[in-house]
């Protein structure tokens, strides 16, 4: 065999926009449908994949470079959350925007221990999300916290085997082993520039407090708080959605109980 | 890893296409039903009928039969062929030139008209926009730079029906409705030619690798993307899968659901749309063309046609459970959910949840064990029966066949491993429980519970006991001997008693409370029995084990009795005196039970007082016997007696009196007197023999309760009259008459009392209970002084109403009529009403009758 890479719980479905299903081609679909999606985006080796896999196997383990791309289906109370983990490697680049396309939330990863990884999201990965929702949340989130953070390290120090390009440290004592090479400001400001480049408002805009994370794939650092805090906000974003997508078809397949439609005219 | 999804068959051998001519090669295939069509590098077209076949071995073979091979004669490749079966069309690209010929003899139709011109390449839109069944609409892509037309192609014509341009020149092209899915030179994009509107995907570089575009359902693409990656996309420019990996080289794909198969160089892979798995890989040399027409793979390599078979799903799935892979075989048969007959997936799906289970049971992953079996709706018992002995022999199950796992049963599954033995009952047990509280367990309920209980019984589990005191479906006759197995007799027992065999049970049970059978599992099981013989309906039963239980311990046997309820024991043998009869062996169950009668229920019958009164006698008398008797017992003793001697009047006073005779128990042969109304005797007893004061004091009180004040003034006399008697004078019956006269002066006539008493004794000795007289006298004296008056007061009040309701004359006349009935009085009698309104005294009697609350204030008084 060929060519195995790591693809976490993948669960195929149709478009997030329910459409007529005049199939002449078997429905692939399974039942489940995702009602919105969320996109991690990030340079290659910054743990986007054991980020994912730690919230949804509970544990890390070793990952091999992701292929392409790869996701996983989460149930959050009557929804379905698609979470896209991304292939960060330049290779796979054009991807990104067909992978943002229609994304209610957007995870920009980086490396608490790379400078260059911070830049990198800038540089190349914004522009991706160019296609997501016009109403994207966007979260900053610095991985491998455990390595720079004390408070990260819930768990004992003990085999190093992340991917982590070693940056020339200069630290000087202290158990950390590597320097923090970005600090939380510096995402905040990075989060600041994202909303101007979307011509955002601050004032209106989720703050950046609450929308930039460290957290250790490792240890499960913050990693819980990071998807539930998103998927929490990405649920107005699905019950708008569901208002505009009044249909004139009646779907068969639907059997949520609580259908928001919008009244009839009559009403 | 794999999956044999597919089987590579050969279709057409490569004499029957080009024979040896080392320089003609396949260019392209088309294959319509049984019609296989191959057009070559020397500008034929081969038109074959492909046989399906099975060999005697069971394989699937091809049998190529060549109908016909035509040149079109233009010394060029046939780049690409597309049949159009309802049109009985063959459209060819040959020489940049579209020609449309007959499917059958392969001759072009009508020279001039079917035909376009500057063609690199072409597609069908298999999701057409226009309704017209005769007619097939082709995407093309124009050799002039960056342009595509839509074409409809009819039988004998064809016809432009829109041209876009593209920003770059296209290079490959698939139709679904109105969107073009294109690979230009630097990327895919998908282009709504109804519209206009596009849609960027993603960038490719198309001069470095060939791309491909296939469609794979309605508005779906599967495209070549950087890196050999298999991209989806749908025609809103969104991934909805995850991508499959392909190799760098890969040059065609096909899709055959769920999978997805690509040829590369030296492979053939096949992935899984489901969970972009790498499912198989074939290896195949030389790959040229992979196509999938109508579902079916065909491959090619430059010389030979293949077929990719399919294998049956089923097949697969099995396989993949062999292989012990759940997930991957779950998620391939809820994949082909809509592609099978509903009633028949329900089946097969249910068949592999089932199976999935087990082989997670055989792993000890019991909560998706559990999972699957409850999705699956398990049989139940083909769990039991997993484990020895635990199915009653009884049951009528027998094993799903096929089997549903490969385990004989739980010792061949655990291998001697006592630990997974272990957990394996305990998953068992839990399942079990559950399985009851549900529908599951329908139609098998002796086998579900029959099983538990031997789980339970076996793993000495408390639960054992609640399941056999509910309602339970246990079988007794296979129950039993594995419950005495284990020792469970008290639980066997339970069963017998469900069963209705209590005699069954309480032979085991007094076994066990004999020390004859040995179970730990109550310590008071005595107990236990002579509550349930309290209990218990079957009069015959209880008396057989009365005996047992009296003999055991008397005052616990006797609850046998007492504990029954009153109702229904009256009538028949249970009756009182049957039972007192019974038991008159056990003297002091005797007395506890009469205690039971007398004192609890309050039976009145003489007989039965008589009878615990002689009994508590005997009692006290049996102590006072002893020596030294013991102090504090026979004073608890006496103390029933007296209570019951006091309380008691039904008792037989004689009898009792007798047996008192020449005993030290007075103060009982006191009260006896009193109830014989003797209180002299009684008071001469207290006074002179006890020289108890106060109890001769609370004998008046105690013999004057309930009784009216005179009984008891003449009582307090007596005392008095014995306190003072002339005859046997005393200083302390003295100070004792002082203190009772001082103590109780409203009980005394204080006239008749001074009268009686010694001359010399002082006032101030007596001030009490003179002041207290006078006192009391008073107070009478005053209390009638004033109910005088006020019945004096209430004779003038209702002689003023006399008098006012006299009032003056009233008058009746023929002309008058009564205020009741508006007649006229014809006679003189009337009745007049409050207020001196005559009406005739039949409407007064009947107002009165009307208004019975209402009652006439007064009698009304007739005038003549």
């Amino acid at each position: 065999m060929k060519g195995k890479f790591d693809i976490d719980v993948v669960a195929d479905s149709t478009i997030t926009k329910r459409r007529v299903q005049r199939a002449t081609m078997p429905d692939y679909a399974k039942m489940k449908k995702p009602d919105v999606k969320l996109v991690i985006l990030g340079d290659m080796n910054v743990g986007k994949t054991s980020l994912l896999h730690r919230y949804t196997e509970r544990k890390f383990k070793d990952t091999i470079s992701t292929v392409g791309g790869a996701f996983f289906l989460k149930q959050w109370g009557p929804y379905n959350i698609s979470i896209w983990d991304t292939a960060g490697r330049e290779q796979f680049h054009g991807l990104g925007s067909l992978y943002c396309r229609g994304a209610a939330a957007v995870i920009l990863t980086y490396d608490v221990t790379n400078w260059q990884s911070l830049a990198e999201l800038e540089d190349r990965f914004l522009s991706l999300t160019d296609t997501a929702n016009s109403d994207c949340i966007f979260a900053i989130v610095g991985n491998k916290a455990d390595l720079t953070d004390p408070r990260a390290l819930v768990e004992e120090e003990g085999e190093e085997e992340k991917e982590v390009v070693p940056q020339l440290s200069s630290s000087p004592t202290g158990p950390p082993k590597f320097r923090k090479q970005v600090l939380r400001e510096d995402a905040m400001a990075f989060y600041s520039r994202i909303l101007r480049y979307k011509l955002l408002d601050e004032a209106t805009s989720l703050p950046a407090e609450s929308m930039c994370f460290e957290t250790s794939a490792k240890t499960g650092y913050n990693v819980d708080l990071l998807f539930e805090t998103l998927f929490n906000m990405v649920l107005p974003s699905i019950l708008k959605k569901e208002s505009q997508s009044c249909s004139p078809t009646v779907d068969l397949e639907e059997c949520r109980e609580v259908k928001r439609t919008k009244a009839g005219c009559c009403t | 890893m794999s999956v044999k999804a597919f089987e590579l068959v050969p279709a057409v051998e490569r004499d029957l296409l080009m024979g040896d001519k080392a320089r003609i090669n396949i260019e392209c295939i088309e294959c319509c039903g049984k019609h296989l069509y191959v057009g070559t590098n020397d500008c034929f077209v081969h038109h074959f009928l492909l046989e399906e076949r099975t060999t005697p071995k069971g394989k699937l073979a091809f049998c190529a039969q060549k109908l016909l091979h035509k040149c079109l004669g233009l010394k060029k490749p046939v780049n690409e062929l597309k049949a159009a079966s309802a049109l009985e069309r063959l459209i060819v690209l040959c020489d940049s030139t579209v020609t449309v010929v007959d499917m059958v003899n392969l001759e072009a139709v009508s020279s001039g008209g079917a035909r376009i011109k500057g063609v690199a390449s072409f597609c069908v839109n298999e999701n057409p926009v226009n309704g017209d069944p005769f007619c097939v609409e082709l995407g093309v892509i124009a050799t002039k730079r960056r342009t595509v037309q839509i074409y409809m192609v009819y039988e004998d014509r064809v016809q432009l029906v829109k041209e876009v341009s593209t920003p770059e020149q296209p290079c490959a092209v698939c139709l679904d409705g109105y969107f073009l899915c294109l690979a230009l030179s630097t990327q895919y994009m998908i282009l709504n030619y109804n519209t206009g509107a596009s849609q960027d995907l993603f960038p490719y570089d198309s001069e470095e690798k060939k791309p491909i575009v296939k469609r794979i359902g309605r508005e779906e693409f599967l495209l070549a993307a950087p890196g050999g990656l298999g991209m989806f996309a749908t025609a809103d420019g969104v991934s909805q899968r995850a991508p499959v990996n392909w190799s760098e080289s890969v040059i065609g794909a096909a899709v055959c659901f769920p999978y997805v198969v690509a040829l590369d160089e030296g492979f053939v892979t096949v992935h899984s749309m489901l969970d972009q798995q790498l499912k198989q890989t074939l290896s195949f040399r030389d790959g040229h063309i992979l196509q999938d027409f109508e579902g079916k793979v065909v491959l090619a390599s430059t010389k030979a046609v293949y077929v990719l078979v399919p294998l049956p799903l089923e097949r697969q799935i099995q396989d993949l459970l062999a292989g012990h892979r759940v997930e991957e075989a779950l998620t391939l048969a809820e994949g082909a959910r809509r592609n099978i007959p509903k009633d028949k997936f329900q089946i097969m799906h249910r068949r592999i949840l089932q199976q999935a289970g087990f082989i997670q049971f055989g792993q000890l992953q019991f909560l998706e064990a559990k999972e699957h079996f409850r999705k699956g709706q398990l049989d139940v018992r083909e769990l039991i029966s997993l484990y020895p002995l635990l199915l009653p022999s009884s049951s009528s199950f027998t094993r799903c066949h096929p089997p549903l796992h490969e385990f004989a049963d739980l010792n061949h599954l655990a291998q001697g491993d006592q630990e997974k033995v272990r957990r394996c009952k305990l998953f068992l047990v839990s399942y079990l429980r559950e399985a009851r509280s549900t529908e599951v367990a329908n139609g098998c309920r002796e086998d579900v519970d029959t099983a538990l209980l031997k789980l339970y019984a076996e793993a000495d589990h408390e639960s054992l006991l609640d399941l056999l005191a509910s309602e339970n479906a246990c079988l007794l006759a296979d129950s039993a001997p594995w419950l005495e197995k284990h020792h469970k007799y008290f639980a066997l027992g339970l069963l017998y008693r469900y069963n209705g065999q209590d005699d069954a049970a309480l032979q085991l049970w007094v076994k066990v409370v004999n020390g004859d059978l040995q179970d730990s599992t109550r310590s008071d099981l005595y107990e236990y029995v002579v509550d349930f013989l309290s209990f218990c309906p079957n009069l015959d039963l209880v008396w057989k084990y009365a005996e047992w239980a009296l003999q055991k311990d008397q005052k616990v046997g006797v609850q046998i009795f007492t504990r029954r309820t009153v109702s229904d024991d009256q009538a028949g043998q249970m009756n009182p005196d049957s039972i007192i009869k019974y038991l008159h062996k056990y003297q002091q169950a005797t007395l506890l039970y009469l205690e039971h009668l007398v004192l609890e229920r309050r039976v009145q019958k003489e007989k039965l007082h008589t009878h615990l009164a002689v009994l508590y006698l005997d009692r006290v008398l049996g102590l006072l016997s002893q020596s030294p008797s013991p102090a504090q017992e026979v004073a608890e003793a006496r103390e029933q007696l007296q209570k019951l001697l006091k309380e008691s009047n039904l008792y037989r006073v004689q009898l009792l009196l007798g047996k008192l005779q020449d005993t030290e128990l007075l103060l009982e042969r006191a009260t006896l007197h009193g109830k014989l109304e003797e209180h002299d005797k009684a008071l001469h007893i207290l006074v002179h023999q006890l020289k108890d004061f106060p109890a001769a004091e609370g004998y008046c009180l105690w013999a004057s309760a309930s009784r009216d004040e005179e009984h008891r003034r003449r009582l307090f006399h007596l005392l008095l009259g014995v306190y003072l008697d002339p005859d046997a004078p005393g200083d302390e019956r003295t100070v004792a008459a002082v203190d009772l006269l001082n103590r109780h002066a409203g009980a005394f006539d204080a006239a008749q009392v001074l009268r009686l008493l010694p001359e010399g004794w002082s006032l101030q000795l007596l001030r009490p209970f003179l002041s207290g007289a006078l006192r009391g006298a008073m107070h009478a004296r005053r209390t009638s002084q004033v109910a005088l008056g006020l019945a004096r007061a209430e004779n003038l009040l209702l002689k003023h109403d006399r008098l006012k309701y006299r009032g003056g004359p009233v008058f009746v006349s023929e002309k008058k009529g009564c205020q009741l009935c508006h007649n006229t009085f014809t006679e003189p009698d009337c009745v007049c009403l409050p207020g001196g309104v005559p009406v005739h005294t039949h409407c007064a009697a009947q107002r009165a009758r009307d208004s019975p609350r209402k009652r006439p204030s007064a009698n009304p008084s007739n005038h003549t």
